[in-house]
């Protein structure tokens, strides 16, 4: 999470950043994992929008999301188009197009690699002022 | 020769079967897939199978690079808005992470 809020603190003046929140990954009433039950992270599969809504923004909360969120509708048919279950990470252009994919979390969860996309999507943006400190831009 | 050549086989076999049984089960909806690892022992699944190269295989999707980003509107966890794809069409890029609480 750090490292996502960090990229969207850096970049959410030209990128946006929304997380699509899904169906539950590790539900009490199916899958369950140990380490949830340990860290009281105790959530039912979300069969509603206001469950959704409240899983939601209990997740936003409790892991000090930045990011804004949009809920997934209950038929799951964003999560299906993009794949997205349980977790995965997608940069779209500004064209509309996809630009970058991860590979299916939680294993291609890589923050890293959506900044890496950003740098060379928003190059060629202008650039925010930095301070004087900063090295001089030289012409190429 | 015979006796230790049938085991090998057996064990292939039972292998193989078991990287296919692990497959479809992570082809189905997250639902099923979750119900079948309440099932299935972890370690059965990740350690013996060769579980996450099964999960990147399975959990592909098919939408590719290059390709045009389903749209969608949906509803806004702060506000009532809800928020469109393709509003940013031209305006942005959009960073879109996926996931959930658990």
């Amino acid at each position: 999470m750090p490292a996502l809020n960090r990229l969207y603190r850096e970049y959410r003046d030209r990128v946006a950043f929304y997380v699509v929140y899904v169906q539950e990954a590790h539900p009490i009433d199916a899958w369950q994992m140990d380490v949830n039950v340990e860290d009281g992270v105790l959530v039912a599969s979300t069969k509603t929008d206001d469950e959704r809504f409240d899983a939601a923004g209990l997740c936003v909360t409790k892991l000090g999301i930045e990011l804004p969120a949009v809920m997934d509708e209950v038929d799951d048919r964003v999560e299906r188009a993009y794949t997205g279950w349980p977790d995965r990470l997608y940069v779209v252009g500004a064209d509309g197009r996809v630009v970058y994919k991860s590979a299916a979390g939680p294993f291609g969860f890589r923050t890293s690699e959506v900044e890496a996309s950003l740098k060379g999507l928003v190059s060629a943006a202008p650039q925010p002022r930095t301070s004087a400190l900063a090295s001089p831009r030289t012409s190429p | 020769m015979k006796w230790p050549l049938r085991i090998a086989a057996a064990v292939a076999t039972a292998y193989a079967l078991l990287c296919g049984v692990v497959l479809a089960a992570m082809m189905q909806t997250p639902e099923r897939f979750g119900q079948f690892m309440t099932y299935v022992p972890e370690p059965v699944v990740w350690g013996l199978a060769p579980g996450e190269r099964l999960w990147r295989w399975a959990r592909a999707g098919r939408l590719h690079v290059g390709d045009e980003a389903p749209d969608f509107s949906l509803r806004s966890q702060s506000g009532s808005a809800r928020v469109t794809l393709s509003a940013f069409r031209g305006q942005r890029p959009v960073v879109l992470v996926f996931g959930s609480y658990t």
